[in-house]
């Protein structure tokens, strides 16, 4: 398994990679203090300036291609630091770019309609972004404990950041559970790295691979990394603080957090695993059973919640278990169901990225304008607007998993994983998780496609935001058609190096 | 047997952290964590990280305790507090009951600890140093499942994540010290900014507390 996340490198890195590496993760950055001298009034300077990493990451992705998995090591006196870049992990970079992209092209016209938005709130906003996105990639890239541990704090504490930019007290207390939760969370990643280290006196990620050793130390280092990790990534018995918070959040700060925030966490997680404990085939399949508590449990809470934003952040919680029905999959099975559900499981990540972005980007278009936050009161919607709730249609055929869409194909590619590995119980859950997620989506229509609702006085959104919401949704669907292509790339970087 | 000389060493850190993870007054608790950081300080100086022992001074006793006073409304210029957030009493009555209940957690994750601390023997001279860091985790555990009250959290993680510096760096060999290093400097701003956030924070919801609290005064004072 270690080959196929790209850490077993023998030849040097090519010359130049280095360097779009160092464009990958700072520009970014610069762009978000850019951002906030310039604070841009319209989405698409934003836009074009983010398509530059974006560029880098392309190139890069066209050396790995032709050279394999570049690697380096970054040494601050006797300090090293350990990366790496192979296909997941630009495919995973240049799904942080779009997602990014989108949220940052909604931001302007979002936070001019916006009452709440304060001028010091709107200064933070494109900082913290900037800084979201270069902790991201530090995660993707990182193969070492410390960078994994420095990128996943950042990342931590900017997403409280720009998840308390508000101001309104329901978003300042939601924020206060999250700041403590993070921070709980990131003491026990650090008492687990802590653990790995004194046991192996080392933190990169092949040579732990190759030293560590079965017995109390790994099991409890393993044991309190991940509940750190499932902590931040909402899984099942941990996710109570995902609703809240999302609940009083800005639509593009939900939408980023959402598709790639939790991603993240769940992303170190499984990497963990697949380094340390390969063959720990029991607890993968505990895990596997918390994921399908989630489906079914944030299925039903997605089903019953009373108002919009609820039950897309719910449905964040069911779809998070398809996720980590990747590591029974994954950990301890053969080679046959190992590789298909390896497919099955990044594709299932990128398509709920898409899916989910969309969804809350269309969502808080039909909240701007309706001016309320109840499913009930959607009453009449489809005809005023037909744009925002297509949008939803579109994502919601992701979630629900229904072809053509992305998530249809990495469901699909879950199945054949649970079969090819006999598990067959975790058929039964995506059976479930399908027809929960239709019931709840069908709701939301049942409510909107009433016609002889009362007219509310309403505000139309500007069309740009309809359109980006728009444009997300249709890339989900996309990628279902074309998901040849990412998983061309990754079982390359399974196989070539 | 550890000498006398460590185990002394070790005591005030363990001593000062439970005197600020119990204490009932909250000014009282924020200067006695100043007290507890400098007394971390001279451990680390002890074992012979220097720098540790200053970013400890700086980082830790500080610009932590600087933050721990704002939230608490007192400033060097204006002197007393303005708000009403030190007289704030745990919304939870403490009961022995419930105080022994929510150890349950903290000594799980001891157990847990001791465990895997088991297959490392520590030499005589750092023996002290990794019990107090256990048990500081411990307390820190018990004291943040205990206290609803948002600072008091804030004392707690702060406490927690000390102890597991303490462990970190008596774990650590000769040969990846610059490794514990990286990671306890970032521990530190970690804890550092989080405490930033949770004080502007608990100043914010504060101000607007008070804000409704006038608010529904003057309303229901008008008809």
């Amino acid at each position: 398994m270690i080959e196929r996340l790209g850490l077993l490198v023998f030849q040097p890195a090519q010359p130049g990679s280095g360097w779009a590496v160092i464009l990958l993760v700072g520009l970014p950055l610069l762009l978000g203090i850019l951002g906030a001298i310039c604070r841009p009034s319209r989405g698409w300077p934003a836009v074009f300036l983010g398509l530059l990493p974006f560029m880098v990451a392309v190139w890069l992705l066209q050396r790995v291609r032709e050279h394999g998995v570049q690697a380096w090591v970054l040494e601050l006196g006797s300090l090293t630091l350990h990366w790496r870049a192979d296909a997941l992990t630009l495919l995973l970079f240049m799904l942080t770019q779009i997602v990014a992209l989108a949220s940052a092209a909604y931001a302007p016209a979002y936070l001019r309609a916006v009452e709440d938005a304060s001028k010091g709130s709107l200064v933070w906003l494109w900082p913290l972004l900037g800084t979201l996105v270069t902790s991201l990639s530090l995660i993707w890239l990182a193969a070492d404990l410390l960078a994994l541990y420095i990128g996943l704090e950042l990342m931590g504490l900017t997403a409280v950041g720009l998840m308390l930019l508000p101001g309104r007290v329901e978003a300042l207390a939601a924020g206060m559970r999250y700041l403590l939760l993070a921070l709980v969370g990131s003491l026990a990643f650090l008492m687990g790295v802590t653990l790995l280290l004194g046991a192996w006196g080392r933190l990169d990620l092949v040579g732990l691979a190759a030293v560590s050793e079965p017995g109390p130390v790994l099991w409890v280092a393993m044991a309190l990394l991940s509940g750190g990790l499932l902590l931040k990534a909402a899984a099942f018995p941990l996710h109570a603080w995902l609703a809240p918070v999302h609940a009083s959040a800005w639509t593009p700060v939900s939408a980023l957090h959402a598709a790639l925030v939790i991603k993240a966490s769940f992303f170190i997680a499984l990497q963990l695993w697949l380094v340390l404990v390969p063959d720990a085939a029991v607890a993968a399949r505990l895990v596997g059973g918390m994921g399908a508590a989630a489906v079914i449990w944030g299925g039903l809470m997605a089903w019953r919640a009373a108002k919009l934003k609820d039950v897309v952040a719910w449905s964040t919680v069911a779809q998070l278990g398809y996720l980590l029905l990747g590591f029974p999959l994954l950990i301890g099975t053969a080679s046959v169901a190992a590789d298909i559900a390896w497919e099955g499981t990044w594709l299932q990540l990128a398509a709920h990225s898409l899916a989910k972005a969309a969804m809350f980007l269309a969502a808080g278009n039909l909240l701007l304008a309706t001016g309320v936050s109840r499913v009930a009161d959607l009453a009449g919607a489809s005809r005023r607007f037909p744009l925002s709730l297509l949008s939803f249609g579109i994502a919601a055929i992701s979630l629900i998993g229904l072809p053509p869409s992305a998530g249809f194909t990495a469901k699909w590619l879950l199945l054949h994983a649970a079969l090819a590995a006999g598990q067959w119980p975790w058929l039964v859950v995506l059976a479930i998780g399908t027809l929960l997620s239709a019931a709840y989506v069908f709701r939301v229509f049942r409510y909107s496609f009433i016609e002889d609702a009362p007219l509310h006085d309403y505000r139309p959104v500007p069309w740009g935001m309809d359109l980006i919401a728009l444009v997300v949704a249709s890339s989900s669907l996309l990628l279902g058609l074309l998901a040849e292509w990412p998983l061309a790339l990754l079982r390359l970087a399974g196989g070539a190096s | 047997m550890p000498p006398l000389d460590d185990v002394l060493l070790a005591m005030p850190p363990v001593l000062l952290a439970a005197l600020v993870l119990f204490d009932r007054h909250l000014v009282r608790a924020c200067s006695l964590f100043v007290l507890f950081a400098l007394a971390v300080a001279l451990t680390w100086w002890w074992l012979g990280f220097i720098w540790l022992a200053l970013l400890e001074i700086l980082l830790g006793a500080a610009l932590t305790g600087a933050c721990l006073f704002h939230a608490l409304g007192i400033s060097p210029v204006g002197g007393a507090p303005q708000t009403r957030l030190t007289h704030w009493k745990d919304p939870v009555v403490l009961t022995w009951r419930r105080g022994l209940g929510q150890s349950i957690p903290a000594l799980a994750a001891l157990g847990m600890l001791a465990t895997a601390l088991a297959d490392m023997p520590a030499s005589d001279s750092i023996a002290a140093t990794r019990w107090s860091g256990q048990v500081l985790v411990g307390l820190g555990l018990w004291a943040f499942a205990l206290h609803r009250h948002l600072l008091r959290r804030l004392l707690a993680f702060n406490i927690i994540g000390t102890g597991i510096f303490l462990v970190l760096m008596t774990l650590v060999g000769e040969a990846a010290t610059a490794a514990g290093h990286g990671l306890v400097m970032t521990g530190l701003m970690v804890a550092l900014l989080g405490t930033v956030l949770g004080a502007l924070l608990i100043r914010r919801l504060d101000t607007l507390d008070a804000q409704r609290v006038v608010g529904s005064e003057s309303g229901g004072g008008a008809p």
